[in-house]
């Protein structure tokens, strides 16, 4: 394990986002990469950074859109910063807008960078729909055939049956190992710690509630710049769409469930949202964010990634925040505030449970004891993915965003941000406000 | 170095290279074109000329055209025609040389260096943006003299020629292949190897007629008729459509080609020289002429005196205020590549200027001015704020909000607190006074007015207005970010309306006092329509909207009295608050979907305003000049204030400003050629039958008695 004890921390100067909206609502025309230079934009403008100073861009992004090759280049460029600013594109699923900002911190700390433009973009609303195997093949032997009788011939060979599209969006959430979607493997926890339907329920309604009562109060106003929608600009969004104000516990109840048909206990209601979103923060080191008369937002103490099963990929914060505490001594009970990336509401509790599990800790982490209770006080404060949305390659900013906002208003000094990881890996960042 | 140059090399091809000495450009001077002449007779007679290349050596440009102050110095037909005539003969005698010819066009090929180039066989283009190839010659009020009208028909048929030479249109190199002016369209870094492929190509057996049946046919209109009547119909119509027939120039090149353009060139040529000689003396050419000189002297202008320094570049500039005009002039920053921060007091406000200046780039992108891409670039750059983030890296900042000097003045402590010393701060104001809106400021040498006209994106003027202590380098970047912005900026000194309301506002206000004389709304504006006038006084007031027109024309009555007095109906109708104009759908006129009448309500009220019994019946020429003379008389003071350095600037500002017609050459342009002190003389009777309005200004006085004119 890497010694950590020289390094100096991280700024994050400042840090803002879109407003989240379901796909297919109001950024529906707005592709990944014009969604993803919005927030650029606005943070240079806000921190009044001249961008000729920036040394590298580094964007989170899922599901890469064709038109936009290393999306993280052409949002830099989109943005206004100079052609110069090398600019790269980070996939770690769910994890991609924290990647972005680990591996801006390491740059940084290589000496290679000074000063890094990191962040997070999804459009899952332009996610495409595919042609089949048998359409491609068919459009490929089309393409290849020269003479007229091979054509006819080739067009003969058309089925309906293969108009059937691939729903990318579909293929990209299910595990390409264990075979599951992502929501199985909600199921899959949801055996394994007895938690029941109604417990879900109960999690996700209180997730819209934390969330309905932070746009009201305001608070979420703060890390948000409003988008006029493009491009006939009839409309401002100006806060996120997800949460329902008026959720009941009933029409949660009333779903059915939706990956285990038969036997299963996660709904959509209990699942993240489906959304589009984008946010960027701005990295360099502490001595030099102080230097440049920056007042930060706060600072990436330390992070850690690790693996486990595809299976049980919702658990990949108890995982990745046991190796966190392997890189940097801290207890539970020095965070004050805890960000869980709400995933599924089985996938959390799941995490609430074994943190506070000695058994847990002895079967799976190697440890002799518990990592720690979560304080469901202090944890996804502001509503999480379940109600706020969950535009995968920009959750990991958000979460990062949004929990330094938070400690700011609470006077807390240390947070945990943890994601959990499609493909069974998990994510958790030390941060600090002062 | 010599002005033309011959070399010949082994193989036969000769090389004519023209590099006109202690110039940066290539004109056909007469002095060049006897230079030519000798050149061409020698080659004539050199039997070792296998071809013949047509080069520039100056980079961007081929030949820029023939030397305009040669055709400024024609005064009579008769030297016209002998003009004219001799450039036909030389161009003629190229024609005739006994070898094929190609000319390499890389740069500017306009006018008289179109018409030499036609002459040859074939020409090749490069793809540089510099290279622009046209007959521009109409909008100097003249046409083609050397052959131009004559040859391009023919070449490319009558009706791509018409549209050529009608317009004055200038095409970039791929335009001018696709349109058959040119052979071929090639890349820059390659045009001599083209070039010498093509010679190659020329040189070997039957190349020439291979070459040039290689070009498009010309189409069935074309060869008979009823096709080329038909055409030229079409033509004149739009013509006349288009200049309301004040500008002879196209009329009189369309009546040219249409008469030559199936018989013999020869004959062309003569009836071409004797249009052109009839249109150089007139006084519209002259008019036009004048601009044009005005136009590249305002090109090299930089506001202030040579000896302050350049600023450095605006990077990025911040609008306050997303009304129409905020978001115009965030358009037009964007659109060349200025990063705007514009700001409003709620997101509502700031996405309606984004909807502005969207439409602007969406329009371009429908014609095809600019791709899909580079829109949503250009609009990626306009981000918008309800706070002061983002002005700390403003160069600049402009305000654009309503004109009121209270909240001005608020909002200009407000961006000095908010940015640094260095940043400059404007106001979009169209009439408050520079001066006072910088007075709480405690840096007012950064302070100044930049009025933009609306729509921003197709008024060509800035007033750029320095208050009592602006330093000369805040006009300095000023002026340099407008001409950056594509605008003309003319500095105009601190006053109430400076210069176009306070010029523009009386002929508005003098058309209400008309209507109370009796006068019928539509005779007004259809009296200054037939002037030249692009709308009549009581149809812009309608576009402008009345409640807006109302508060310039109080700002002008408190500052000049008075001879600008608000007319009473024009706060009559705005406290009636549905006759705004055109925002209301109706002022002067009822709008309806397609077309617009005389608004009855607004006449009711005229008659009830004015119950006018007196014999006083203003005919249509008391009209014109009432609208006219009142505008004229104002430019005088304005000039005699030296609220403009020169007369040229303050025409060339009404045309940009106001569209004044550019055929006129301008107000004091018009005032010189209708005779100062028949204008002194004029004034005085309108003042003695109306109101001290029209009392001649001193200066006007005094060049009548001294028999001076406003232009040398």
């Amino acid at each position: 394990m890497m010694d950590n004890m020289n390094k100096e921390r991280i700024a994050i100067v400042d840090g803002i986002r879109t407003p989240m909206a379901k796909s297919g609502t109001d950024f529906a025309s707005i592709e990944a990469d014009d969604l993803g230079a919005i927030p650029v934009r606005e943070l240079l403008a806000r921190t009044n950074l001249n961008p000729n100073e920036i040394d590298e861009v580094i964007i989170g992004n899922v599901a890469q859109p064709a038109h936009a090759a290393n999306v993280g280049r052409v949002i830099s460029l989109k943005a206004g910063v100079p052609k110069h600013v090398h600019g790269i594109t980070v996939h770690r699923n769910c994890a991609s807008g924290m990647e972005s900002i680990s591996s801006g911190m390491n740059r940084i700390h290589l000496g290679e960078s000074n000063i890094v433009l990191a962040g997070g973009v999804e459009s899952m609303s332009n996610i495409p729909l595919l042609y089949n195997k048998s359409m491609t093949a068919w459009f490929y032997n089309m393409f290849k055939a020269r003479t007229t009788s091979k054509k006819i011939k080739n067009l003969l060979r058309f089925r309906l049956k293969m108009l059937k599209p691939i729903i990318g969006l579909e293929v990209g959430l299910t595990d390409p190992v264990c075979g599951m979607m992502m929501g199985m493997t909600a199921e899959n926890l949801a055996r394994e710690f007895h938690i029941t339907r109604e417990e879900q329920d109960q999690f996700a309604l209180l997730s819209h509630q934390k969330a309905a009562a932070a746009i009201e109060s305001g608070r979420l106003a703060e890390e948000i710049v409003s988008v006029p929608v493009p491009p006939k600009y009839k409309k401002v969004m100006e806060a996120d769409n997800g949460p329902r104000m008026n959720q009941t516990i009933e029409a949660l109840a009333k779903l059915r469930p939706y990956f285990d048909r038969k036997n299963g206990t996660v709904t959509v209601g209990t699942s993240s949202q489906v959304t589009d979103g984008a946010a960027s923060v701005l990295l360099m080191k502490e001595s030099q964010a102080k230097a440049m008369g920056y007042t930060p937002l706060g600072y990436i103490k330390n992070y850690a990634y690790a693996g486990c099963e595809p299976s049980r990929m919702g658990l990949g914060p108890i995982y990745a925040t046991a190796k966190l505490m392997e890189k940097e001594a801290f207890s539970m009970s020095d965070v004050g505030l805890v960000e869980i990336n709400e995933a599924f509401a089985a996938q959390v509790i799941a995490n609430v449970e074994a943190f506070d599990s000695d058994k847990f800790a002895q079967k799976y982490l190697n440890r002799s004891t518990k990592i720690g209770a979560i304080d469901p006080a202090i944890l996804n404060v502001n509503g999480g993915a379940l109600s706020l949305g969950h535009p995968l390659g920009m959750t990991g900013t958000r979460l990062i965003i949004t929990i330094l906002k938070e400690m700011h208003r609470r006077s807390i000094s240390t947070g945990l941000a943890s994601l959990c990881i499609g493909g069974g890996q998990g994510a958790a960042f030390l941060v600090e406000a002062q | 170095m010599q002005d033309i140059t011959v070399s010949r090399a082994d193989n036969g091809v000769a090389t004519l290279t023209f590099d006109l000495q202690g110039e940066k450009v290539n004109k056909l001077t007469g002095e060049v074109l006897k230079k030519l002449e000798s050149v061409i007779d020698q080659l004539a007679v050199d039997t070792r000329v296998k071809a013949l290349v047509l080069k520039s050596a100056k980079p961007g440009i081929f030949i820029a055209g023939a030397d305009i102050s040669e055709i400024d110095s024609i005064t009579d037909e008769k030297d016209g025609v002998v003009k004219a005539e001799f450039g036909q003969a030389i161009i003629n005698k190229l024609e005739r040389l006994p070898f094929p010819k190609l000319a390499v066009i890389d740069g500017a090929c306009l006018g008289g260096g179109l018409e030499l180039v036609l002459a040859c066989d074939f020409r090749l283009a490069s793809d540089s943006k510099k290279t622009l190839i046209g007959l521009p010659e109409v909008n100097l009020g003249i046409i083609p003299g050397f052959g131009g009208t004559q040859r391009l028909p023919r070449l490319v048929g009558l009706q791509v020629g018409l549209e050529l030479i009608l317009a004055g249109k200038t095409l970039k190199g791929a335009q001018a292949h696709r349109k058959g002016v040119v052979d071929k369209c090639v890349p820059q870094a390659f045009i001599n190897d083209e070039a010498e492929k093509f010679v190659s190509a020329m040189l070997s057996t039957g190349g020439v007629d291979a070459l040039k049946r290689k070009r498009k046919k010309r189409g069935a209109m074309d060869r008979f008729w009823p096709g080329t009547s038909l055409v030229c119909w079409v033509a004149k119509k739009q013509l006349i459509k288009k200049t309301q027939g004040h500008y002879p120039a196209p009329l009189a090149a369309l009546k040219v080609i249409r008469k030559t353009y199936q018989g013999n060139i020869t004959k062309g040529l003569k009836v071409e020289a004797k249009a052109f000689s009839e249109l150089v003396p007139t006084t519209i050419s002259k008019n036009l002429v004048q601009l044009f000189y005005t136009h590249e002297s305002l090109k090299k202008y930089t506001g202030v005196s040579s000896d302050i320094a350049v600023p450095s570049q605006v990077r990025q500039a911040s609008v306050v205020g997303a009304g129409l005009m905020g978001g115009g002039i965030a358009w037009a920053l964007s659109n060349k590549g200025i990063a705007v921060r514009l700001k409003d007091i709620q997101w509502g406000a700031i996405a309606k200027g984004l909807e502005s200046a969207a439409e602007v780039f969406y329009k371009g992108v429908k014609r095809r001015k600019l791709s899909r891409v580079e829109a949503g670039l250009k609009l990626g750059l306009i981000s918008g704020a309800t706070d002061f983030s983002g002005f700390q890296s403003s160069n600049i900042v402009i305000e654009a909000i309503p004109e009121n000097m209270g909240l001005k003045k608020k909002i200009f402590q407000e961006m000095e607190s908010n940015c640094p010393e260095a940043t400059i701060i404007a106001s979009n104001t169209s009439a408050l006074s520079i001066s006072e809106m910088a007075s709480d400021l405690r840096h007012p040498d950064r302070f100044i007015g930049m009025h933009f006209f609306s729509p921003v994106h197709r008024m060509p003027l800035v007033e750029v207005i320095p208050g009592e202590k602006t330093s000369p380098e805040t006009i300095a970047a000023t002026v340099q970010l407008a001409k950056r912005m594509g605008k003309t900026p003319i500095v105009i000194q601190n006053c109430p309306g400076f210069l176009i309301n306070r010029i523009l506002l009386p002929y508005v206000s003098e058309a209400v006092y008309l209507l109370g004389d009796g006068a019928t709304i539509q005779t007004i504006d259809s009296i200054a329509v037939k002037f030249g006038m692009p709308l009549g006084p009581l149809a812009l007031a309608d576009e402008v909207g009345l409640d807006v027109g109302i508060k310039v024309t109080q700002i002008l009555e408190q500052g000049y009295g008075d001879r600008m007095k608000s007319p009473p109906l024009f706060k009559k109708v705005v406290e009636d608050k549905e006759l705004l104009g055109k925002k209301t759908n109706e002022g002067f006129y009822r709008y309806m979907d397609k077309h617009k009448v005389p608004s009855e309500k607004m006449m009711r009220l005229i008659k009830s305003e004015s119950p006018n019994n007196s014999s006083y019946k203003p005919t249509t020429d008391v009209i014109r000049d009432r609208l006219i003379l009142i505008m004229v008389n104002e430019a005088a003071r304005c000039l005699e204030e030296g609220i403009v350095e020169k007369a040229e600037y303050l025409d060339m500002a009404m045309i940009m400003g106001t569209g004044f017609p550019p055929f006129r050459g301008g107000l004091l342009r018009y005032a010189d050629q209708q005779g100062i002190s028949g204008i002194v003389e004029r004034l005085q009777q309108l003042a003695d039958i109306t109101s001290n309005r029209f009392k001649p200004a001193s200066i006007l006085i005094e060049m009548a008695r001294l028999n001076q004119t406003f232009y040398k």
